[in-house]
């Protein structure tokens, strides 16, 4: 490769790593990565920068007291008044409550049954949108990051080619207006989704569905609830979950 | 201002305000200072809460925290330190986009003493980078903003905030890259 290319691909592994690629580019530079160890010895440096960022850096938190005399100077408390950021907090939800009542009264008894339907829905959207995934690489160690700052807690991400289950790409779906973070894979023209939901109530065991049309497993693991949907018939579908939950 | 402008207020900025006073303490590196800023921009916004169009109501207070950060800075700080705008024409360094190391792949050294710096380094590394360096990497790796928001927030081209985030990312490797602690 010419210095020329060289240099013209170094700005396109930041944008890659920080999943601002569309598909087409994403490709182009996943193989230029491979032909060239000069590229991929950088995106290994830029990899790691990421992650010491993330999990070492410190995390601002505002102090309390600030919050307390903002509200103060734009006259929201009186001065006098106790303080409390739970009086604020409740005043907000109460007018939160008012100004979507119906809406957030129909959507909060959604259960497991709703949980389903939501990944349906998401899964078959996504099939529908001009690309699957926000998110697109077959390479679980940009799939993972790109979900950090997005989200609160990155999925896990595991690496199912040598079971013919391939990774594609990742997404962020709304679960119970809760962002949560999908991973898709595939097997021969199959899409299957994988949702992962925060929930501490969520199936205990192992669980099988069709809705629509759509095969769901679902199982739970460390508190998190992961919802596989795909048109893979049923069995495949169970050796994926089976395969992704005895993945390292 | 109205009973509904204070309620716009608490739904649209004080979810950010952890954000707020983040940003604010990089761009000042000063805990105090970065509450009076915040204070500051908060009021601002208060002010402006009725020119808020929609949209993404993080980036809208983010920009404000910035703004009214740099006004602070200029105020109370010697003019040598406050940001130089035609620092991305100065910084066209040959260090800027070279590919340090010698690129002799997986486990370079270089690779394993970044991964081994702890967290006072990796802050005074970030906070030694020029102020436009710094403002788009921390936007980006602290706050998690997109490449067009970070452009909206900072009042940039994309293109300029992808030249910025690639330089302060080589200078950290630079700095954390290298043997000395």
């Amino acid at each position: 490769m010419s210095d020329a290319r060289l240099d013209n691909s170094l700005p396109l592994i930041h944008a890659y790593l920080d999943g601002e690629l569309d598909t087409a580019e994403t490709l182009a530079i996943e193989q230029r990565m491979v032909e060239e160890p000069l590229l991929a010895a950088e995106r290994e440096r830029l990899e790691t920068l990421h992650r010491v960022l993330q999990e070492k850096l410190p995390r601002d938190t505002a102090p309390p007291d600030l919050r307390r005399r903002i509200e103060r100077s734009i006259g929201l408390q009186a001065a006098s008044s106790r303080p409390s950021w739970r009086a604020l907090a409740a005043s907000v939800a109460v007018v939160a409550v008012v100004a979507s009542g119906t809406t957030w009264a129909v959507l909060q008894p959604q259960r497991g049954g709703d949980i389903a339907d939501a990944v349906v829905s998401d899964h078959v959207r996504a099939l529908m949108a001009p690309q699957s995934s926000d998110v697109l690489s077959s390479d679980r160690h940009t799939v993972k990051p790109w979900f950090n700052g997005r989200i609160p807690q990155a999925p896990r991400v595991v690496d199912l080619s040598s079971q013919d289950f391939k990774l594609v790409g990742g997404r962020i779906d709304v679960v119970e207006r809760v962002p949560v973070p999908s991973l898709l894979y595939q097997r021969r023209e199959h899409l299957i989704s994988v949702t992962a939901v925060p929930k501490k109530d969520a199936a205990s065991t192992r669980t099988r569905r069709t809705v629509g049309g759509y095969n769901i497993v679902a199982w739970k693991d460390d508190e998190v609830s992961y919802w596989a949907t795909s048109d893979l018939n049923q069995k495949e579908l169970d050796e994926f979950a089976a395969a992704f939950r005895a993945a390292p | 201002m109205s009973r509904d402008d204070q309620i716009r207020f608490s739904n649209l900025v004080l979810p950010h305000l952890t954000d707020c006073f983040a940003l604010a303490r990089w761009l000042t590196g000063s805990a105090t200072d970065a509450e009076d800023v915040v204070q500051e921009a908060c009021l601002r916004a208060y002010r402006a809460i009725n020119g808020y169009a929609g949209g993404n109501s993080r980036a809208w207070i983010l920009t404000i925290v910035r703004n009214t950060a740099y006004t602070w800075l200029r105020n109370n700080r010697p003019p040598e330190l406050v940001m130089v705008d035609d620092l991305d024409a100065a910084a066209n360094d040959s260090s800027a986009h070279s590919l340090g190391g010698d690129g002799a792949g997986a486990g370079t050294p270089e690779t394993s003493l970044i991964a081994k710096a702890d967290a006072s380094r990796l802050k005074d590394a970030i906070a030694a980078l020029p102020a436009e360096f710094r403002e788009t990497l921390v936007l980006r790796e602290v706050h998690g903003l997109d490449y067009r928001e970070i452009a909206a927030v900072t009042g940039k081209p994309v293109g300029t905030v992808m030249s910025r985030l690639a330089r302060a990312r080589q200078r950290l490797i630079s700095e954390l890259g290298t043997g000395k602690s």
